[in-house]
């Protein structure tokens, strides 16, 4: 059988050369839609079995088996992101395990589009498209955060922190609004700036 | 601006990070006797609203949060959000003892057709 052909919604993007943060395109992922009732024992021992790890129960976090990424989306609902050549495998394993269990395993790969931003500015360009702050605590390695960015539904993972690494995800269709609205707000030049402290104005 | 903290999920956002809902338990007629819903029954349930001045209860959806829908009471005049509650359930006695008159009679109402 012929390897199948994986065209990513912004692989004809070309990365700006003039950004105060780096910005690349996730090709490499896959993704489940998993859906079931934390309640149930069932479920969350069959979903573990099948992952290798727990699936997180508290909101806006995230639990990871070695290259697999299961992402908390709602009390009901997670995004479980692995290497796309194991999406297929990992998936007949979960169906498997939820076989008569009241749940749900879908192939979403090519539902969302992953935009990896990265540098000290990641924090200030997402606070230019949403209401959140995200100086605030709450936002250490591992935190899901769904939001409306830009006017569109999206989702960010905070990777890792110094430098910052934030993984925003955004369905397919809105992945090159969302490229446009990083380039625009990321532009050098464009920094806020307030991240840092002000400098104590001169003393007259 | 209105800043809502969702109660399934705990996230707090400000009013375009959820969605509104409209007035809550409104019933739908149809659902009890499709045929014998009269015009005004089904122009009630779908235009006429309560609109008080004062303390009112609505449906609002976590749309960048968990996703789920929830009831809150709202004062219409000041804004301030009262309480949540689930979307399952009626308002807890305490926020409904705030309520206009017009919320209490419509529980009521509720009640008689239900035991009717
Ligand atoms: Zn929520």
């Amino acid at each position: 059988m012929s390897e199948a052909l994986i065209i990513t919604p912004l692989c004809d993007r070309e990365v700006p050369a003039n950004l105060a943060i780096s910005m690349t395109e996730i090709v490499d992922r896959g993704m489940i839609d998993l859906r079931g009732l934390p309640k149930d024992k069932k479920f969350m021992d069959a979903a573990k079995a099948a992952l290798g790890v727990a699936l997180p129960t508290e909101p806006r976090t995230s639990a990871q088996n070695g290259e697999s990424l299961c992402l908390w989306m709602s009390v009901d609902q997670w995004l479980i992101v692995c290497p796309r050549k194991e999406t297929a495998a990992l998936l007949d394993k979960l169906n498997k395990a939820l076989e008569g269990i009241f749940s749900l395993a879908v192939d979403m790969s090519d539902a969302r589009s992953i935009i990896r931003l990265k540098g000290d500015r990641v924090r200030e360009t997402l606070m230019k498209g949403s209401s959140i702050d995200f100086t605030q605590g709450g936002f250490e390695p591992g935190t899901v955060r769904r939001m409306l960015f830009g006017e569109i539904a999206a989702m960010v993972h905070v990777v890792s922190e110094e430098p910052d690494v934030f993984d925003l995800m955004v369905f397919r269709s809105y992945a090159h609004h969302a490229w446009d609205w990083v380039e625009a707000t990321a532009t050098k030049g464009s920094e806020v700036g307030f991240l840092k402290p002000a400098e104590a104005p001169a003393v007259v | 601006m209105l800043v809502i903290t969702c109660p399934v999920c705990g996230v707090e956002g400000e009013e375009a990070d959820f969605h509104c809902g409209g007035e809550a338990h409104i019933t739908r007629p149809a659902t009890e006797n499709p045929e014998g819903i009269s015009d005004e029954a089904q122009r009630d349930y779908i235009y006429m609203r309560k609109n008080p001045k004062g303390v009112h209860f609505e449906r609002w959806r976590c749309d960048r949060g968990c996703g789920k829908w929830f009831h809150a009471c709202r004062d219409t005049v000041s804004m301030e959000i009262l309480g949540y509650y689930g979307i399952t359930q009626k308002p807890p006695a305490t926020l409904l003892k705030k309520a206009d008159p017009l919320w209490q009679a419509h529980f009521e109402a509720q009640l008689k057709k239900a035991k009717s």
